[in-house]
């Protein structure tokens, strides 16, 4: 599946919808769209997963990134993640300081 | 040691000839950059859909081929030009995938460093959390340096037949 990340601003909250492959080829975009949302002055980052097929550490590593980057007062959610994608997830501890929600 | 692809399928296919796919072998070589990441991607996959592995086994086998692959592209060969040669099987009860490249000599392994769970995310060191989920995501994961080569085989259950 095509990687693809939409960022929506709606009323300080950022919605990201990511679909396809979270991987090292592809994590730089979704980088960069996480720094806008934190540009943007977002206080509360959803990360719509539904359509997530993978997530390897390069993927991780971009979820520190915006954890970094949008400061400790903001929520960060990841919605509707895919088993194998939320085991990733909470195998490297992540689960801590970012929310798994069902969709 | 060499690799005899052929006398290797041969030695492992014996007597299992009648469970499908058997000691059959594939290989592949590709330079090692990040663009390579998805011909490998693609060979692990196939390997595991022809051994029927169930789809979350098949993911993790996937996770840790990439990541290994990723690893020795961004910390064996450190943007040195080099090969990766991956080669892999399927048994009566696992399917194996082996990584070779001439990377100076590094145990994967070596670099792994389990989450530190307690730590804020936003502190994080997260070296190593690539080959953690590797290390994690496969029933086995072996390492040797034979005659200089780096050599990883990932190994992956496959579900027994009825």
């Amino acid at each position: 599946m095509a990687f693809d990340v939409r960022l929506k601003i709606n009323d300080k909250v950022a919605t990201i919808e990511l679909k396809g492959e979270l991987d090292a080829s592809t994590a730089g975009e979704f980088h960069d769209t996480v720094g806008r949302a934190a540009g943007a002055g977002a206080v509360e980052l959803v990360i719509h997963a539904e359509q997530l097929g993978y997530l390897s550490s390069a993927g991780l590593r971009s979820l520190v990134f915006a954890r970094q980057k949008m400061g400790d007062e903001v929520r960060i959610a990841i919605v509707g993640a895919t088993d194998p994608v939320a085991q990733t997830i909470r195998l490297a501890g992540f689960d801590h300081s970012i929310e798994l929600v069902d969709a | 040691m060499t690799f005899d692809f052929e006398a290797t399928g041969a030695g492992r296919a014996a007597g299992v000839a009648q469970v499908p796919e058997c000691g059959r072998t594939d290989a592949l070589s590709v330079p090692a950059t990040i663009e390579s990441l998805e011909p490998v991607t693609a060979f692990v996959l196939r390997l595991g859909k022809k051994a029927r592995l169930p789809e979350t086994s098949l993911y993790r086998l996937r996770l840790a081929a990439d990541e290994l692959a990723t690893n020795i592209v961004l910390h064996g060969y450190r943007g040195e030009p080099g090969e990766i040669t991956v080669d892999g099987g399927i048994d009566p009860g696992d399917v194996w995938v082996r990584f070779q490249d001439d990377a100076p000599a590094f145990d994967p392994r070596q670099g792994m460093q389990q989450p530190a769970l307690d730590v804020p995310l936003a502190q994080r060191q997260i070296g190593g959390l690539g080959v953690f989920l590797a290390f994690t995501a496969v029933d086995t994961f072996e390492y040797e340096l034979v005659a200089g080569r780096n050599v990883s085989t990932l190994v992956m259950r496959r579900p027994t037949a009825d």
